[in-house]
């Protein structure tokens, strides 16, 4: 406590409006049991609070309101304005930028695949087949269907057709073999047949 | 930002986080809430209710817009009175006729506790009110705070922005400029130290 003259001097006005902490009030109220001369000055402040009290003034109330809520929205109105129509577009643009240039390092980044000057490698069985001269189209077309056979390329420069099995896995060797054995078996139709 | 119709029962800080949403309706119960104090502080000071109208209006725009930046440190009140304190100061720096904060050493001779008592029974309102006016803006700013806001000297430190030191300082001169104003006015009950 700050004792002007051993009186709590400072104090004595939060005193009288009631904000003074625990310790600082009992410190103010021990002093007043002895001292005239601040219960004198106590009176006074409250004459002086009540006072300041009763000197309250009214307010500009709805008319005050009213041109806050004017403000708030023309300011609202005008930082509308200060947004250029053109930057919503930017931002598509510049989203567009990002996802090319994404899809280009993610095209660039991919290991480069090896494909042979005669195509991709054909998943499946397949299978080398030489025809007879005399064989028909008919005769052809038959077997293939028979064996769900289907031309992939050729001819090579031998005369050598290429033919994938249709439903058949590179594991199932004996129904391959078999195939090979049906398609050989048709010497007026097929002179070489093999898996590749 | 979708409107908030009703907010229902709020705090003064809950209200503020609801304007920082962008509710107007948070910001006129806001308004309501402390637009006379705020007009009040502003008129004793300024003693134009065109100006003190102008800070009210200008402190509830800041409160809108700088409302997210309400951190709860101190009382959203003081906070606010913060807020036109220096709102007030601009203005009373550009009338460029603002009293100095002065420290008269005579004054503090002057501590008569007969004073106190004549001034106290025979002293009427308009007399007392006649010399609050006449106090300096920073004396009238610690008196109000004090007797019409009721703060404690630490809050009203934060918002004159002032050590708690100047705010003790500044009342107790205060309150001897009060008393010197109204010996002047009613000479005869003031006895002779």
């Amino acid at each position: 406590m700050n004792k002007r003259n051993d009186h709590p001097d400072d104090l004595l006005p939060w005193y009288v409006n009631g904000t003074l902490s625990r310790g600082e009030r009992q410190d103010v109220e021990t002093h007043l049991q002895s001292c005239e001369r601040c219960r004198q000055k106590i009176s006074w402040l409250q004459t002086l609070r009540v006072e300041v009290k009763a000197d309250a003034v009214g307010s500009p109330g709805e008319f005050g309101l009213n041109r806050l809520m004017r403000e708030v929205n023309s300011q609202k109105s005008a930082q509308r304005l200060r947004q250029p129509w053109w930057r919503p577009a930017l931002a598509v643009a510049a989203a567009i930028i990002v996802v090319q240039f994404a899809v280009l390092i993610n095209v660039m980044n991919r290991p480069a695949s090896i494909t042979p000057l005669g195509g991709p490698a054909e998943e499946g069985v397949v299978l080398q087949v030489k025809f007879a001269p005399a064989a028909t189209e008919a005769e052809i077309r038959l077997l293939l269907q028979r064996t769900q056979a289907t031309f992939i390329s050729g001819p090579g420069a031998l005369g050598v057709y290429r033919l994938r099995l249709d439903g058949i896995s590179a594991t199932q060797t004996q129904a391959i073999q078999r195939i090979i054995v049906e398609l050989t078996a048709q010497r007026n139709v097929v002179t070489y047949a093999a898996r590749e | 930002m979708r409107e908030v119709e009703s907010i229902g029962p709020n705090t003064a800080a809950d209200l503020l986080k609801h304007m920082a949403a962008g509710s107007e309706a948070a910001l006129r119960e806001f308004y309501q809430t402390f637009n006379a104090r705020v007009y009040g502080f502003a008129l004793k000071r300024l003693r134009d209710p065109a100006d003190a109208a102008d800070v009210l209006n200008e402190v509830m725009l800041e409160a809108w817009r700088s409302a997210s930046r309400f951190e709860g440190r101190s009382q959203v009140s003081t906070w606010l009175l913060g807020i036109a304190h220096h709102k007030i100061i601009d203005i009373l720096r550009r009338r460029k006729n603002q009293p100095q904060d002065e420290f008269d050493p005579d004054l503090l001779e002057d501590d008569s506790p007969s004073a106190y008592e004549v001034i106290v029974g025979k002293q009427d309102a308009a007399q007392l009110r006649l010399c609050l006016e006449g106090l300096s803006d920073a004396h009238r700013l610690i008196v109000h705070l004090a007797f019409f806001e009721d703060l404690a000297y630490e809050e009203i430190a934060k918002i004159a922005d002032c050590p708690v030191g100047t705010v003790k300082t500044r009342m107790f001169h205060a309150r001897k400029l009060l008393k010197r104003c109204l010996t002047q006015v009613n000479p005869r009950v003031v006895p002779s130290d």
